[in-house]
């Protein structure tokens, strides 16, 4: 009997931990937002790194579209490559119709969630026949064909063409009920900390551009708590045999074909989540924001967060939105010429980070973290002993 | 007729350069059974090699040489550090390498020789080598086709008839019993990589040295899909079927999408991913690969 309560003493104290930290990361992510509403920079040296809320909200369009590849790579073992596909129709569909039908944005997501999936299952199908390394060069050149399919002449009343569609006539109105207000002046009157938290009330934009990230912050939560579930229930254990090996899956009585193709339908739709998301924030959909290059990305996110776990996509959407940025707004480093600073150092970083991880972390960075955190806790209870 | 011949001729000319850098991923897929997403790009990197050399002053066949004989080094020091440590049969961390290379490379490329687009030497003579009424059949397309041919000679010369071929025939057919009958393993696999890089510098030169092409670090990512397509055509692990595979995507792009009236012009990409579809669907093994068995 022993061993059993030890198990479930473990497991409330597991929850009690989890809840305070879910709790702790929610007040850190609100006291963020106050904190960079309407400035944004760090200054390293003499450089300043943009953090603002629209980096962030970018973060947060990429961390769902990683979260899609987690769900077709991470858990179901099919090399997708090309989620910028899925990204851009997202984006486009929802630029559509917020800019020509004036919906509101929540809105598209009911029509952007379920086209997205139906093309994934579609485009999932072939990968009932292709296998392996086949399946990455036919994705990859889906990711390839997507900004020559939205130029084409035909679309251009619903695409608007290379120019890219613009949504910026929606405004995100923050609900008056909530309380910014109230809420900047609280923490303006902290001593010592209050000065980070900007000068009186908030302006319109700060209040809409905070409404956005919140917003966006609880659509991605959402998506987060329902893979969590898909991934611990029947399908996604389907997943997981299917990723760590087909035959004994299939022998295991487990529908191959209705399992992979869901997996891509889920990925597409999570990736059309974030494409919608990543237009809200920019305010304009163009081709060349979904190009293959996009869909690398991704993958460099999947891997350098951890692929296979869930959030590894976080830690690789922030990656993804800030790496690329920070590294071209580096303008000086001591020991560095300036050469090496000015050209494409995001993309040169991104692609060490890859190759590093993959060979020397190969569970990405949030595996590299537990296996840290189980080194230094059983220890520490092998002292205790 | 007139322009259905231009068209045709057209296809040749991007056929062979496709078929060049398709010939690189064949060898490579021989050896490692291994997709090199990284391939268009050191290629490029080899064909701007190429061109700091011609520069410099040194002659233009010459400094091709050497740019061959560079990305090969190059190639056999990736394979030993990149490859060589990850089990062949795990496809996604060998995926997820090329493509960390493919970024290394085209942003150190564009560190080097920045992003704007430089003309390339003229490695044939040019003007027509016939011309008839408004059909012209430049003498750049002869020799792309003509070298085209002759690397692939080359290439099947070498695997063939020499010792090296032969280790490197043994080892794509069976690594395991290859080892058992004392070939090293490593070494044979390099020289795959190597001679690989080699005629992908090749091609990439050729590909810049079109007189209406210039050359960029971003060049070779279109030419990278048709490549590929063209390897997955002919059979990813057959040299010829790269040449049949080359000229096929090159005479779709050229002259079947052109007749076809509900495709506009720019779709060539996307007509070539669906003719990569429909062989993946229909025949994984291309025209002349051979069939994957699976044993459980």
């Amino acid at each position: 009997m022993m061993p059993k309560i030890q198990i479930m003493n473990k497991i409330s104290t597991d929850r009690n931990s989890r809840i305070v930290m879910w709790t702790c990361f929610i007040i850190s992510l609100l006291l963020v937002a106050f904190a960079y509403v309407d400035v944004g920079t760090i200054s390293i040296g003499s450089n300043n790194y943009n953090l603002s809320l629209i980096r962030l909200n970018k973060a947060i369009a990429y961390t769902i579209a990683i979260l899609g590849l987690q769900v077709v790579i991470g858990y179901t073992g099919q090399i997708a490559l090309g989620q910028s596909f899925f990204f851009g129709t997202g984006a486009y569909i929802s630029a559509w119709l917020i800019a020509d039908h004036s919906w509101p944005f929540l809105l598209t997501l009911l029509i952007v969630v379920p086209s997205c999936f139906l093309v994934g299952m579609v485009l999932g199908l072939p990968a009932l026949r292709i296998r392996g390394l086949y399946l990455a060069l036919l994705t990859l050149g889906l990711a390839a064909v997507f900004p020559s399919i939205v130029k084409l002449d035909k679309l251009y009343t619903y695409t608007g063409g290379a120019g890219g569609k613009l949504t910026s006539n929606y405004k995100f109105v923050a609900p008056a009920w909530l309380p910014f207000d109230e809420v900047a002046q609280g923490l303006q009157k902290i001593p010592l900390l209050g000065d980070f938290f900007g000068d009186g009330p908030l302006s319109n934009r700060e209040e809409s551009r905070l409404w956005k990230f919140i917003l966006f912050c609880v659509i991605a939560g959402i998506c987060f708590w329902l893979i969590y579930n898909l991934i611990h229930s029947r399908p996604g254990r389907a997943m997981r045999a299917i990723r760590d090996n087909e035959t004994s899956a299939a022998v295991s009585g487990i529908n191959l074909a209705i399992t992979k193709t869901l997996s891509f339908g889920v990925a597409s739709a999570l990736g059309g989540v974030g494409g919608a998301i990543y237009v809200a924030e920019v305010g304009i959909a163009s081709p060349d924001d979904f190009s293959t290059l996009v869909a690398i990305y991704l993958i460099v996110g999947l891997v350098v967060g951890g692929v296979g776990t869930l959030p590894g996509a976080v830690i690789g959407g922030l990656i993804y939105a800030l790496v690329p940025d920070w590294a071209s707004s580096t303008q000086s480093i001591s020991f560095v010429p300036q050469r090496w600073l000015q050209g494409p150092t995001g993309s040169l970083i991104l692609g060490v980070l890859l190759i590093v991880l993959t060979l020397f972390m190969p569970g990405g960075i949030v595996t590299g973290w537990r296996r840290l955190k189980d080194r230094l806790t059983t220890r520490q209870s092998a002292a205790y002993q | 007729m007139d322009l259905f011949l231009q068209r045709v001729f057209d296809a040749l000319t991007n056929g062979s350069t496709y078929a060049l850098i398709a010939v690189a991923m064949v060898l490579i897929f021989k050896a490692t059974t291994l997709i090199n997403f990284a391939q268009g790009e050191q290629a490029m990197l080899g064909a701007f090699v190429v061109l700091q050399l011609w520069n410099w002053g040194i002659p233009m066949w010459w400094a091709v040489t050497i740019g061959m004989v560079f990305s090969g080094i190059l190639a056999a020091g990736l394979e030993r550090v990149f490859i060589r440590k990850f089990d062949p049969a795990d496809h996604l961390p060998l995926v997820i390498i090329t493509l960390g290379l493919f970024l290394v490379l085209n942003a150190v490329a564009a560190i080097i020789w920045r992003f704007d687009p430089q003309s390339f030497p003229q490695l044939f003579p040019s003007g027509n080598a016939f011309t008839y009424n408004n059909v012209r059949l430049s003498w750049y397309s002869i020799f792309a086709f003509g070298s085209c041919v002759l690397v692939l000679f080359v290439l099947q010369t070498l695997l063939t008839k020499t010792k090296v071929g032969l280790a490197f025939r043994a080892v794509s057919s069976n690594l395991e019993s290859s080892r058992l009958s004392g070939i090293k393993i490593g070494p044979t696999l390099q020289f795959g990589w190597a001679l690989a890089a080699a005629a992908g510098t090749l091609g990439a030169s050729i590909y810049a040295a079109n007189p209406v092409l210039q050359i960029e670090p971003s060049m070779m990512l279109r030419a990278l899909i048709f490549s590929v397509t063209a390897a997955a055509l002919g059979g990813l692990d057959s040299l010829w079927g790269a040449l049949i595979g080359g000229l096929t995507i090159g005479f779709v792009q050229s002259v079947v999408v052109q007749y076809i009236p509900f495709i506009p012009n720019e779709m060539s990409l996307s007509a070539a991913v669906v003719v990569l579809l429909i062989v993946l669907t229909l025949r994984p093994s291309g025209v002349l690969g051979t069939r994957a068995v699976e044993r459980v």
